[in-house]
């Protein structure tokens, strides 16, 4: 029997039949965005759900890792350290959140008025953002020294308190020393979103409320505050996403210690690489997502209402 | 034992003339082409060799170390690389080679890492090899080869000890002979008594590491010099809480009270206490010798007024355990026989007579004591012979087991002592806590 290579001619039509114009515009459609898509799957899904099994796995590195439901859960909530992690982790993410949205606007609004040198100041206070993370806490670490430490030194110096202060070596001052440095490295992200929100509110807003007699903290919540909300809203949600994962601000200077004092969460889960047991590390990243959703469906049903 | 270091010729002069001699020692091996060639019997040319060395703080011996594996793959066709990695992230870099499965051919791993790494079959088994190399240098310590016995968890051996590390006691003689003090401390109560003496701001006086990091680590020694244990003699139930350990937390505390300690060292990371004792912050460190060789190199006066002595003893004794380093070859490596080769010819005499007058080990053959570098001349080397004769196997009297590995790389007994003085928790409370947390561990081997 003879095979043609060729399709016949009623098989043809069919083809020329579904591959209509709109049919072919969405199948281009489709080309074009799935590399994105595999893209996506392959560097965001696919770790996602990796990371997600292997929590509920007893997998430790160069091991298979059997199923084991919620016992690496179970570990954790036993454990003193697991819970100081949860405490700190959202103590650092709300003070440092607050403290740079505070300072971030302040300083907003200075640059905003008209000031000598303002284009200089406005590049300069970007200068903490710029610099790497590593050189910033470490220099840092160096300032907190309780010997030899800068901020001893004003202080004995300066005569405004004679004894050195451990700054990092003890409960009560570590964790405010910790926030202090993640505010500094961090509020240039809060200064520079607030100040393009505030110059992108029209001006004749703040005429129309002289006009009708509105004073200083009255144009600030009448006209500022509403015209910088939404920028605020994603700016909370990203600096909190970011607060809560990073990890080089409590490493670089106190380790998590001392004891338990900062031990935030991605601390812990390098703990428990350090130690092979790549399913507990697993979890305590997973354990994270709960708090982490709470807030993003917060921030983003806010800015719904927003929309709305 | 004390050492005043009254010789430090041959370690002295390591920054000026440690590289030449690292070159003239690479360059002798290089012309010696017979002892290049002597271990491989095999044909190996054309292939490929990536080995992972571990960093140490002499930069002569790391040299040494990438030259003499790199004249050795010449010699015998090999294409090497050697990538010299900071021993501080072998850890991590090994864990994430291992889930990625880009291991190297070879390399040099510490022993918590080759316990835990052997178990779950990373490396492959060395024991003809071991056998051969302790045969040809009059065997092994037994203590190293106790310590690095894999056989029951990996069937075999899967590393290769070349050197031996763990702690010295380094103390400031100039500050301590000026309160009168001119022998070092017996035990761990002279210890903080000497270190009280001396310490007036800015100088602590004992600067031992309560952090979560390696060198916290040192606190379980003296916890087991106390008598306390891990866990029992099966290496199975934990025994962290008893009375022995409550008189541990006892001495702890009560020098902590004392101010002894220099502030910060509860949140030290791997270098706090050589910085300590390096700007004069802390007259008394327990250190691998690293300091000693910063010391040397960077500050000559003050490594003149630097005493080396063993760790002090307590109520059961001196526990100062020794730590083997080896080498080791993943199952993963596909040139396993060149491997094999270079991992003999790197234990020839020939090159770890020169490797140890500069790098900071102990000898882990019984021949190798005759090496000019433990001649007695040099104050740390010394110390090291010391530490491998006389002291203590790894987590000794405990089991040295994947459970114990575990433990320790989790800081159990600085997390337990942080609970006491920084904390506050009486000795009741942190020894619970403790002994709860090793026992989870233990209970997942």
């Amino acid at each position: 029997m003879e095979i043609s290579a060729a399709p016949s001619g009623t098989a043809r039509s069919r083809t020329r039949r579904w591959m209509t114009g709109a049919r072919r515009t969405q199948l281009f459609a489709y080309a074009l965005v799935l590399p994105v898509v595999a893209l996506i799957i392959g560097l965001v899904a696919y770790p996602f759900f990796f990371a997600l099994w292997v929590a509920f796995t007893d997998r430790v590195v160069g091991g298979g890792g059997n199923w084991i439901g919620l016992d690496n859960f179970r570990y954790l909530a036993k454990t003193a350290i697991f819970t100081a992690a949860i405490r700190n982790t959202i103590i650092i993410v709300l003070a440092t959140d607050i403290l740079k949205f505070a300072i971030g606007l302040s300083l907003a609004l200075l640059v905003t008025q008209r000031i000598p040198a303002r284009g200089f100041f406005r590049s300069f206070l970007m200068l903490p953002w710029a610099m790497p993370a590593f050189v910033a806490f470490l220099t840092w670490r160096v300032l907190y020294q309780p010997i030899g430490g800068g901020l001893n030194l004003i202080l004995t110096e300066t005569g405004l308190y004679p004894h050195v202060i451990d700054w990092l070596g003890q409960r009560s001052t570590a964790m405010p020393s910790v926030i202090a440095a993640s505010v500094w490295r961090g509020f240039p992200f809060w200064f520079i979103s607030i100040l393009a929100a505030l110059q992108s509110i029209p001006k004749d807003l703040y005429e129309a409320a002289r006009v009708d007699g509105a004073n200083a903290w009255e144009r600030f919540k009448m006209v500022t505050f509403p015209g910088i909300r939404h920028v605020v809203l994603i700016t909370t949600l990203l600096s909190s996403i970011w607060t809560a994962n990073a990890f080089e601000h409590v490493w670089l200077l106190t380790q998590g210690g001392p004891s338990d004092a900062t031990m935030v969460f991605p601390v812990l889960a390098y703990f428990g690489m350090q130690t092979q047991r790549i399913g507990e590390a697993a979890a305590v990243s997973v354990a994270m997502l709960p708090i982490m959703a709470i807030l993003v469906i917060i921030v983003t049903s806010a800015m719904q209402r927003d929309d709305d | 034992m004390d050492r005043k270091n009254t010789s430090p010729a041959s370690l002295g002069r390591i920054s000026r003339r440690g590289l030449l001699s690292s070159a003239a020692a690479s360059g002798a091996l290089i012309a010696g082409g017979g002892l290049l060639t002597r271990a491989g019997a095999q044909d190996f040319s054309g292939s490929k060799l990536t080995y992972w060395g571990g960093l140490i703080f002499a930069d002569a011996a790391n040299q040494l170390l990438v030259d003499t594996i790199t004249a050795w793959g010449a010699a015998n066709g090999v294409e090497t690389e050697v990538v010299m990695i900071n021993q501080n992230e072998t850890v991590q870099k090994v864990s994430a080679a291992v889930e990625a499965g880009t291991m190297p051919d070879a390399l040099d791993v510490g022993l918590d890492l080759l316990l835990l790494m052997s178990k779950q079959g990373v490396f492959v088994t060395l024991d003809d090899l071991y056998e051969k190399v302790g045969a040809a240098q009059g065997g092994w310590y037994e203590a190293v080869a106790l310590a690095t016995d894999t056989t029951s968890i990996a069937g075999g051996r899967t590393g290769l000890p070349f050197g031996v590390s763990g702690n010295l006691l380094l103390r400031r003689t100039d500050l301590l002979e000026e309160a009168g003090l001119v022998a070092p401390p017996e035990t761990w109560d002279e210890l903080v008594e000497q270190a009280a003496l001396v310490t007036k701001s800015p100088v602590s006086g004992l600067g031992l590491a309560l952090s979560n990091v390696g060198d916290g680590n040192v606190q379980c020694s003296i916890m087991q010099s106390f008598g306390g244990r891990i866990a029992d003699d099966a290496g199975k139930k934990v025994t962290i809480k008893s009375e022995e350990t409550r008189a541990y937390l006892a001495w702890l505390k009560d020098a902590w009270d004392k101010g002894v300690f220099p502030p910060g060292n509860a949140t030290w990371d791997g270098a706090g206490d050589n910085q300590a004792y390096l700007s004069g912050q802390a007259a008394f460190i327990a250190n691998t010798g690293s300091v000693g060789i910063a010391a040397q190199k960077d500050d000559p006066e003050l490594f003149e007024v630097t005493g080396f002595s063993s760790l002090p003893a307590g109520p059961i004794g001196t526990i100062s355990p020794i730590t083997p380093q080896t080498r080791a070859i993943p199952a993963t490596s596909g040139n396993q026989a060149a491997a094999m080769a270079l991992l003999e010819f790197l234990s020839q005499p020939e090159f770890l007579s020169q490797y140890y007058s500069l790098a900071i080990y102990g000898p882990v053959l019984n021949d190798q004591k005759a090496f000019p570098a433990f001649d007695g001349s040099d104050a740390i080397h010394s110390g090291l012979l010391d530490l491998v004769e006389n002291g203590t196997a790894p987590g000794w009297p405990d089991v040295f087991n994947t459970a114990f590995a575990d433990a320790y790389s989790n800081f159990i007994v600085p997390k337990m002592a942080q609970r006491v003085v920084i904390d506050g928790w009486d000795a009741e409370r942190a020894m619970n806590e403790a002994q709860e947390q090793a026992q989870a561990i233990y209970d997942k081997y």
